[in-house]
């Protein structure tokens, strides 16, 4: 059993980090405010090759494991939790499904793209009516000729408003319930294809939330991912995949904030002392760096299961990684706010973006209810 | 163009608490962090600049503890093309002037056009390594390097001077050349050269390679204090807004403004 | 003979500060032995600049030649190699600026004799050397002695040693140049002078010195505003320059501008002595640092251990108010 990061796990977490530091951190509370986009630093960590972390060289990858892009997603949330969403979502939404499941076409055409941030990725699952049960979706797509014609509405669409290749999910049939649902990789200028509506997000706000919108939009046959009907096997594979990231995104935020509550309460002064010798101060201290310590070996260790391939219990393992690191995400945030008292609950001081940061963990890519109901399903088998 | 950067791993203590340890000599290390000293960034991205535009190859030394092996793969996977660590724990207690000569006798059997180091580590602050490194292989030398352009065997350089003044100066190469910060933008490493990087061998030069009876300490710290306060200043303390009206009348009082 | 000799800088025909500084402590480390200082000086054309120093020291070691008109650590290190090895002082002072930098370590190095760089005090305790330096961005101290030996080598720091003043008749010297001509490896080509600025900060009454402790350019802006609020322009540490943040011209400091302006304000700079050397003998200073240790309250006059950002916004306010009044 070794916990030791590898040698090119530690110069990439000091390169990010010092990245993210110099690059990041001076944009992320304005992006927060005007809700930009910040492709220029996109572009940036495409080059330091952050955008196909997982993928392989030939591909024009970085060819690194998925520890590795936990480490990663980390060290970028920590400071910019916008920016790790949209580098996590190019990753693991949208690169691993192509790499997993796509022709060698197919990876040769989109992967090189995606990891140079020439197109960017987004992923549409989500339907107005469709949220955590994904077969309710409405969306259909019927072959004609060499088209498929897509019909339908994904909505709150992270990258969405800004990327140029989408894995979009539909019905080919309706009838064979859930086994009916199909991949299509879809790029921007698709006739039929248009944005909807731009969310105003309460957190992660500079992420392109975006709806999609398909009017008889014409995809290419050979743009079928897998097979027809892989579609919920493909999408609930490559959540487990991004599970692994959102607890990364989780472990990193709650990181930035407890480093901004210990700085702070060493600063702070009441009652005639700085408020860090105040016990229940110490005492909120010890449980967040405890909480982040516990989601971060096991988000580490459902990567570990993924690169290791130990498929049985990688479901699992990276359900219960979301789960966990979310909710603790959330609690350690809210734990930050409290250590800053009324300051806070200003936008002066970065606690204040980070809990807002925090919720939408215990929302997408599976809702926290949802992954009990997965992490229990796995125990009642 | 066959260039060595000399690479130190300082901790960094600009805004960190500094204590002393027990033995009043050296400073209590374990809760710092540490990281390739700065000037020592741009010497190494002088040095990859240089081998973009000639070829060559770059050779990262480093005389250090085994911790600063990182330090030393961050180099290779910035642009150098191998790494050598001599193992500061076979040489006992150093100085600037023992560092140059442990340096030297590595340095003497490689073949090279041009070494950069950094103009100043941030942890002992001497700016000596460079010169006496320099003299000690007698090449000629110029520190605090703001520009350097290489014609054939010479070079072209800017040293800094003060208050915002350069000289220009013609050196021949081979030459050493201490490295001031600014001269560059330090470049990240991409995760595939660091991928490259991590598994390459770092090279050990220790007591076996080097014999210890040359080597000679100019200097040792006798002991480390708190600098005397040379002036006593007057701390304001309360809230922002209570400071904030403390200094406005400060500065009305004094008529500052 | 146990002697103390010191090296005379100048630059584009003036003797620079250092110099003086450095006599100021030859000459106390030369009563304090009962022995003399001498100060040595490499130069060209240069009755007036010796004159000017004449009641400086007991002896001043003239070696007039045109290879010695600009400074070239090369050219100097082989005279005062020769003058060194003949005279053996007990110990020679050399300033730790760009000059002495360049020299210092190569000449220690060639002559075989201990030395050390940057040092803020030397003494001679029982002929024993003991030089104080500053480390881990000037947090510590560290009192360094010697390996023992007859002849020593230090570089001074500028600014350590207030000038006093000296009415010595000194006795003049001349030296043959064992040198004409800059050694071909190494020639001074030209003085690159520092551009001309839109803005002069060593102009200003008010100075508002901005750090790395402010984090990003952005927030220059809120300096820009708060400068303005004062009446007051912003200058800044190097490694602002550095980033590109700011331009040269508005760095105070070793390498950039030295202000004296009635009030300098130091927002998130550490106190560096590179930057210190620059502001030091403003009228007041107000030093705004997260870190109680930083070395800027030694030289602050008020001193507040906050985050500036909180600070800075009460700050102008409480200005606004004040000039309201
Ligand atoms: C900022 C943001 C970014 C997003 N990015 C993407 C994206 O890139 N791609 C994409 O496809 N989608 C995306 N989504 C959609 C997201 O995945 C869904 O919002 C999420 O899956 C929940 O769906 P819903 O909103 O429809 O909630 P609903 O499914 O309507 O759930 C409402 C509530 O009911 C609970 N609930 C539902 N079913 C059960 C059950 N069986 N048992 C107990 N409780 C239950 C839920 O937990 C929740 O509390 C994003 C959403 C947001 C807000
Ligand atoms: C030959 C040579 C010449 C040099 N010349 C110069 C020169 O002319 N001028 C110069 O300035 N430097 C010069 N330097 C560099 C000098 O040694 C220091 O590195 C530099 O001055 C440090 O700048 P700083 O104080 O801005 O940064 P740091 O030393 O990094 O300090 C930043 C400070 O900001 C504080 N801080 C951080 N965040 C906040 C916050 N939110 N609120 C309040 N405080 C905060 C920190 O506590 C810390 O004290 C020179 C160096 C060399 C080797």
């Amino acid at each position: 059993m070794n916990f030791d990061l590898t040698n090119d796990q530690k110069m990439l977490q000091r390169e990010v980090r010092s990245f993210a530091e110099t690059e990041l951190a001076p944009v992320a509370p304005q992006i927060d405010v005007s809700g930009e986009f910040p492709w220029d630093n996109i572009k940036k960590m495409a080059k330091l090759g952050l955008l196909g972390i997982i993928v392989p060289e030939k591909y024009g990858g970085s060819e690194f494991d998925f520890v590795s892009l936990a480490v990663a997603i980390e060290e970028i949330s920590r400071i910019c939790a916008s920016t790790g969403v949209i580098v996590a979502v190019n990753n693991s939404l949208v690169s691993y499904p192509i790499l997993q499941f796509g022709t060698e076409e197919q990876k040769e055409k989109y992967l090189p793209p995606l990891c140079s941030a020439d197109k960017l990725g987004a992923m549409g699952i989500t339907e107005p009516n469709a949220g955590s049960d994904v077969a309710a979706m409405e969306s259909t797509a019927k072959l004609e000729a060499n088209h498929y014609i897509l019909n339908g509405t994904k909505r709150f669409i992270t990258n969405g408003g800004e990327a140029g290749i989408f894995v979009v999910f539909a019905y080919t049939d309706k009838d064979l319930k859930y086994k009916g649902i199909s991949a299509f990789i879809i790029e921007r200028d698709t006739p039929g294809f248009t944005l909807g509506k731009h969310e105003e997000l309460m957190g992660i706000r500079a992420t392109a939330n975006c709806e999609l919108i398909f009017e008889d939009a014409k995809i290419p046959k050979e743009n079928l991912l897998g097979k027809e009907g892989d579609g919920f096997k493909i999408c609930m594979n490559t959540l487990d995949v991004s599970r692994i990231d959102i607890g990364a995104q989780a472990v990193g935020i709650s990181q930035g904030a407890l480093e901004e509550a210990i700085k702070y309460s060493k600063e702070r002064k009441a009652f005639g002392q700085l408020i860090s010798n105040f016990e229940m101060i110490q005492g909120m201290l010890a449980e967040m760096a405890t909480q982040i310590h516990a989601a971060r070996l096991l988000v580490y260790y459902a990567g570990y299961c993924k690169d290791k391939g130990i498929p049985p219990r990688f479901s699992k393992e990276a359900a219960m990684a979301k789960y966990f690191a979310a909710n603790m995400a959330v609690d350690v945030t809210r734990k930050a706010v409290q250590i800053y008292g009324g300051y806070g609950y200003t936008k002066d001081y970065a606690v204040e973006r980070l809990y807002r940061d925090a919720k939408i963990l215990e929302l997408y890519e599976g809702t926290s209810e949802i992954h009990k109901i997965v992490i229990a399903r796995e125990l009642l088998r | 163009m066959d260039i060595i950067v000399c690479i130190k791993r300082v901790p960094q203590t600009a805004e960190a608490k500094v204590e002393i340890e027990s033995s009043g000599k050296d400073i209590v290390k374990d809760r710092l962090t540490f990281d390739m000293n700065e000037s020592d960034m741009y010497a190494l991205e002088e040095a990859v600049l240089l081998k973009e535009k000639f070829g060559g190859t770059i050779i990262a030394i480093s005389l250090s503890c085994s911790d600063a092996e990182d330090t030393l793969r961050i180099a290779l996977a910035k642009g150098a093309d191998t790494a050598i660590r001599i193992k500061a724990e076979d040489f006992d207690e150093l100085d600037g002037y023992k560092t140059a000569q442990l340096l030297s006798a590595v340095i003497k059997d490689i073949h090279f056009d041009v070494i950069f180091t950094g103009c100043i580590a941030t942890d002992d602050a001497y700016s000596q390594i460079g010169a006496t490194l320099a003299e000690l292989l007698g090449i000629p030398h110029a520190t605090l390097l703001t520009n350097i352009e290489v014609i054939d065997s010479i070079s072209h350089v800017h040293r800094e001077l003060e208050g915002g003044l350069q000289e220009h100066i013609e050196i021949s190469i081979p030459a050493l050349f201490t490295i001031q910060t600014g001269i560059n933008v330090p470049r990240y490493a991409s995760l595939i050269a660091i991928r490259r990087a991590a598994g390459k061998e770092i090279k050990l030069v220790g007591q076996n390679e080097i014999s210890k009876d040359q080597l000679l300490l100019n200097t040792q710290i006798e002991e480390l204090f708190i600098p005397p306060v040379a002036k006593q200043v007057k701390i304001i303390t309360g809230s922002p807004g209570e400071v904030s009206k403390e200094l406005a009348g400060i500065i009305r009082e004094k008529g500052l403004i | 003979m146990s002697e103390i000799f010191m090296l005379i800088e100048h630059r584009q025909d003036a003797i620079r500060d250092i110099s003086y500084e450095m006599m100021t402590c030859g000459r106390a480390l030369a009563e304090k032995l009962n022995t003399k200082l001498t100060a040595v000086f490499l130069g060209y054309d240069a009755d007036k600049l010796v004159e000017s120093i004449r009641d400086q020291a007991h002896r001043i070691m003239v070696v007039n030649n045109e290879v010695f008109k600009e400074f070239n650590a090369e050219s100097y290190q082989i005279a005062l190699a020769e003058i060194i090895k003949k005279e053996n002082p007990l110990l020679t002072l050399i300033g730790h600026t760009a000059f002495g930098m360049d020299l210092c370590p190569a000449l220690g190095t060639q002559l075989g004799i201990p030395f050390t760089t940057d040092c803020l005090d030397v003494e001679i305790i029982d002929g024993k050397l003991i030089a104080t330096r500053q480390m881990y961005d000037g947090k510590l101290n560290a009192k360094i002695r010697f390996r023992k030996n007859p002849s020593y080598l230090v570089s001074l720091r500028t600014g350590c040693f207030p000038v006093r003043d000296s009415n010595i008749e000194s006795e003049i010297v001349n030296i043959e140049s064992p040198i004409s001509a800059e050694p071909d490896y190494r020639k001074f080509v030209e003085y690159i002078e520092a551009a001309i600025s839109d803005v002069d900060i060593t102009k200003a009454d008010v100075v508002v010195g901005v750090g790395r402790g402010i984090k990003k350019k952005e927030n220059l802006a809120l300096i820009e505003d708060f400068a303005s609020t004062i009446g007051g322009v912003v200058a800044c540490s190097r490694p602002i320059v550095d980033a590109e943040w700011l331009p040269k011209d508005r760095q105070v400091g070793s390498s950039g501008k030295t202000v004296k302006p009635k009030l300098y304000i130091a927002l998130g700079i550490s106190g560096a002595f590179q930057h210190v050397v620059g502001m030091k003998n403003s009228g007041t200073i107000i030093a705004i640092n997260k870190d109680q240790n930083a070395p800027i309250f030694n030289e602050a006059d008020y001193g507040i251990v906050d985050d500036l950002f909180r600070v800075l916004p009460t700050f102008k306010n409480s200005i606004i108010e004040m000039k309201s009044k």
